[in-house]
């Protein structure tokens, strides 16, 4: 039903994407680096890239159109588990870890921190279980990658999750997915039975202990989680109690769960998109996903685009390209013509971009923290000159205060806080002091909680503040207006209000403060 | 949804679902970490999570009844026995907001079903709500229903599913225009379901005391009065009633600097007056 109520969600065919990439190249190399000169002495961390640009194809989102691109049949005629069968129990897993760690992967989930590098803080030899979780709760508004990895292509999540399963030493992954992805849970438990039956899940996969190789037993259980809408259960503590059976309360880190995570045992935490490319690493190496991306964000990543473009969709691009590359050749352009005045980068948590920044920016972790934003999870969200700041921030900051989980104060109490004032300034009742409120709540409510749901409520309050000020001061003028013609209003017919002014003033009440007139 | 049947209560799944479960039972490290995926067999097995099936959950899973009902009221993706037959989640989050693809797609609905975000149909078949990101932002708006999934859900589209819907249940859009919806009352159920339980089994009889404000001694064994929906909603507005019996109850007719935030009224004898 989905299916055929999306047609061809994604606007990124196989071919246009390789074309488009080839024209930008050209275009690079045709003298338009303009704006990267420009920025490099603020922006030290993104220097022009030295490394020569390799056209680029989809890799996670090649097959995703082709029908039945999600069942076992179609994985294995594109050679599916051919790298699973020959890494299991060959390879030692110590060698998978430091090619994940030397291709430089950095988590897709939101955080990007070097996958390899959490592989190898995994706690040894405590004698308990290891364990995999892999977030597919992909609640972070303005993402939908995920949706298209586990509804098109769930074998090669499960591929994958064998791979990781078998580097790290663990016996039993979960996978976790948001309740609301119906479609993406029955695709995935049916890839999961299907690598079951074939022998790829379960005991001793692949023929491991009986292959005559020497290889040790390998068994491998997946397990398949419905969770049943909450965003908070995309932070990882968070997924791991609700796993648990609980709610989905986050966790105080440190211990972090490589120490000490699903029922207190090691346990790595890793996107459904880091997992999906991990398939491709240990299958093409190193030098392979190096060919992309940057320095310090090498390979590739999917970016979802969605706002005022003229096609929105799934894109998956070399990390590095610029945001008006993203935006003006994937995405098509602007809607209609209409003027980009901002851009929200990385899911609705990152701060705001203003269009000067979004020419600066290009799409890699560092060149968006330089910029004060973030990468995040890759949800470009474009707001065009037609978009009201005020209820932008209103609508995100009902959001964060909708899913905080409650169990800190700073957070439960100033997302609730920003909702209201920000409400106020959505309903022309905001005040001057107000928008220095808004400000103060944000700054106390960063670091100061168990899980980082506050900051990221905070920051986007922040980045608003700082680069769209004149919006709320310009709402503060409006309403200052509107009081001033309502006030006059009020003079013409006295309300009781007035009388009071006038009938029991301040003087009245410092007589009757110790309570003498009785 | 407390009913206060005395019909024996149901103590397990159907035996496909028991049969599921115990498939759980094994997968899972322990039986409480299958809960999410138990309390969606007994979403599917009673269409909804009703106080029954948090009790048979309860027993399944090895944790407390309240436990369950935390869960339950935690995640709000759950069905719960407020919630239409049809349940309407529209997203209302930035990107689908964007546009007012939202609205558009709540005044259809509004239009056919005459159900605002938060109210369901006066028979219960219909409800809408207001929900946050189902993660499909470039095809604004996102609508689920039914378990369905649908992207770009305004105009003819959404119009021909809702005629579809109210056709397989014989009802017309003038029905509902005529009938006022009610409110969804969200809150959580005043009883938790084993307070009307028969007892008798292994795991049903409970044990209460008379310090327990819903039992009332001498009512029968396990029979308790089950408070109906309360009358007014929650949101009465605090400031009022906090004034008037301030005011009155320290005896001032308001020069009192501690309620001096509230006196507003009191001050100019209003209220006071009359009591002094
Ligand atoms: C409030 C909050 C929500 C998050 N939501 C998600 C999510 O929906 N999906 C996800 O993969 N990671 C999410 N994360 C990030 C995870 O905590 C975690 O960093 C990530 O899953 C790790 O995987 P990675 O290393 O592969 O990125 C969220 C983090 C926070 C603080
Ligand atoms: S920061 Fe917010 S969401 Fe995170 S644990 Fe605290 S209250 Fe919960």
């Amino acid at each position: 039903m989905s299916d055929a109520s999306k047609p061809n969600p994604a606007g990124s065919g196989d071919v246009p994407p390789v074309k488009k990439a080839d024209e930008s190249a050209a275009q690079k190399a045709a003298g338009a680096p303009q704006p990267a000169p420009v920025s490099a002495p603020a922006v030290p961390a993104a220097p022009a890239e030295p490394k020569p640009k390799v056209p680029f194809s989809p890799v996670l989102l090649k097959h995703i159109h082709e029908p039945g691109s999600h069942t076992l049949a179609h994985y294995a005629a594109r050679g599916g588990y051919e790298t699973a069968r020959s890494h299991v129990g060959v390879t030692p897993p110590g060698d998978l870890i430091k090619l994940v760690d030397d291709s430089g992967l950095r988590g897709r989930g939101g955080a990007g921190f070097p996958t390899g590098k959490k592989w190898s803080f995994l706690a040894k030899g405590t004698g308990k279980p290891i364990y995999l979780a892999i977030n597919g709760d992909e609640s972070e508004p303005g993402t939908f990658k995920d949706r298209y990895l586990l509804e098109k292509d769930p074998h090669q999540l499960v591929e994958g999750a064998i791979l990781t399963c078998y580097a790290i030493g663990s016996k039993h992954a979960f996978i976790y997915l948001r309740g609301e992805f119906i479609l993406g849970f029955q695709r995935l438990h049916a890839a999961v039975e299907e690598a079951k039956a074939k022998g790829y899940v379960g005991k001793k996969i692949f023929g491991t202990g009986s292959r005559g190789d020497a290889s040790p037993e390998v068994d491998l259980t997946i397990t398949v989680v419905r969770g049943a809408g909450a965003y908070i259960c995309g932070e990882e503590t968070g997924m791991l109690s609700s796993i648990e059976g609980g709610r989905g309360y986050p966790k105080i880190k440190p211990p972090f769960p490589a120490v000490s995570g699903l029922f207190g045992c090691p346990t790595i935490v890793n996107n459904v998109e880091t997992i999906s490319a991990v398939t491709h690493i240990v299958k093409h190496g190193v030098a392979w996903h190096k060919q992309w991306g940057t320095e310090k964000s090498p390979g590739f990543k999917i970016f979802c685009l969605s706002g005022a473009v003229r096609k929105p969709g799934v894109y998956e691009v070399p990390l590095g390209i610029t945001m008006r590359e993203m935006i003006d050749t994937y995405g098509g352009g602007m809607k209609d013509g209409r003027k980009l005045k901002a851009v929200i980068p990385g899911g609705l948590s990152a701060p705001v971009l203003t269009a000067e920044m979004v020419d600066k920016a290009t799409l890699d972790y560092e060149s968006l923290a330089s910029l004060g934003s973030m990468l995040g999870s890759g949800g470009i969200t474009v707001l065009d000159e037609q978009v009201d700041m005020i209820s932008t921030i209103y609508n995100t900051m009902r959001f964060y205060h909708h899913e905080s989980c409650g169990q800190c104060t700073p957070c439960r109490e100033g997302t609730g806080w920003l909702e209201k004032v920000s409400h106020r300034f959505h309903h022309n009742q905001g005040h001057q002091g107000d928008i220095e409120l808004l400000g103060d709540i944000a700054k106390n409510m960063r670091g100061r909680t168990i899980c980082v749901l506050a900051d990221a409520a905070a920051m986007p309050m922040q980045g608003f503040l700082q680069h769209f000020r004149k919006d709320f001061e310009a709402k503060v003028k409006e309403t200052a207006f509107v009081e001033k013609q309502r006030t006059y209003r009020d003079e013409i017919t006295p309300t009781a209000k007035t009388i009071t002014a006038t009938g029991a003033g301040p003087s009245a009440l410092d007589v009757g403060s110790n309570g003498s007139k009785g | 949804m407390s009913t206060q049947s005395t019909v024996a209560r149901r103590t397990e799944f159907s035996p496909e679902r028991m049969a599921k479960f115990h498939e759980y039972a094994e997968e899972y490290p322990n039986k409480r970490s299958a809960l999410m995926m138990v309390l969606r067999l007994a979403e599917e097995e009673f269409g909804s999570i009703t106080d029954e099936a948090m009790e048979i959950v309860a027993g399944l899973c090895n944790v407390a009844v309240s436990h369950v009902q935390g869960m339950v009221t935690f995640y709000t993706h759950f069905k719960r026995p407020f919630h239409g037959k049809h349940r309407f989640m529209v997203c209302a989050t930035l990107m689908c907001a964007l546009e007012n693809n939202t609205d558009a797609a709540l005044d259809q609905i509004k239009a056919k079903l005459g159900i605002k975000p938060g109210q369901r149909t006066h028979d219960g078949l219909f409800s809408c709500e207001k929900v946050e990101c189902l993660a499909d932002c470039d095809q604004p708006p996102v609508v689920q229903c039914d378990n369905e999934h649908f992207c770009s859900m305004k105009g003819a589209v959404l119009d021909q599913y809702l005629d579809k819907l109210l056709k397989e249940e014989g009802k017309s859009a003038a029905e509902y225009a005529a009938k006022a919806p009610v409110a969804m009352d969200t809150r959580v159920p005043t009883l938790p379901a084993h307070y009307n339980f028969q007892g008798g089994t292994e795991k049903g009889a409970r044990h209460f005391d008379d310090k327990d404000p819903y039992f009332k001694a001498g009512e029968g064994d396990l029979h308790t009065q089950v408070p109906g929906p309360l009358a007014t909603p929650l949101t009465v507005p605090v400031a009022d009633g906090v004034n008037g019996k301030g005011t009155v109850s320290n005896g001032r007719s308001g020069h009192d600097s501690a309620g001096g935030a509230f006196n507003g009224n009191g001050a100019n004898g209003k209220n006071g007056a009359k009591h002094v």
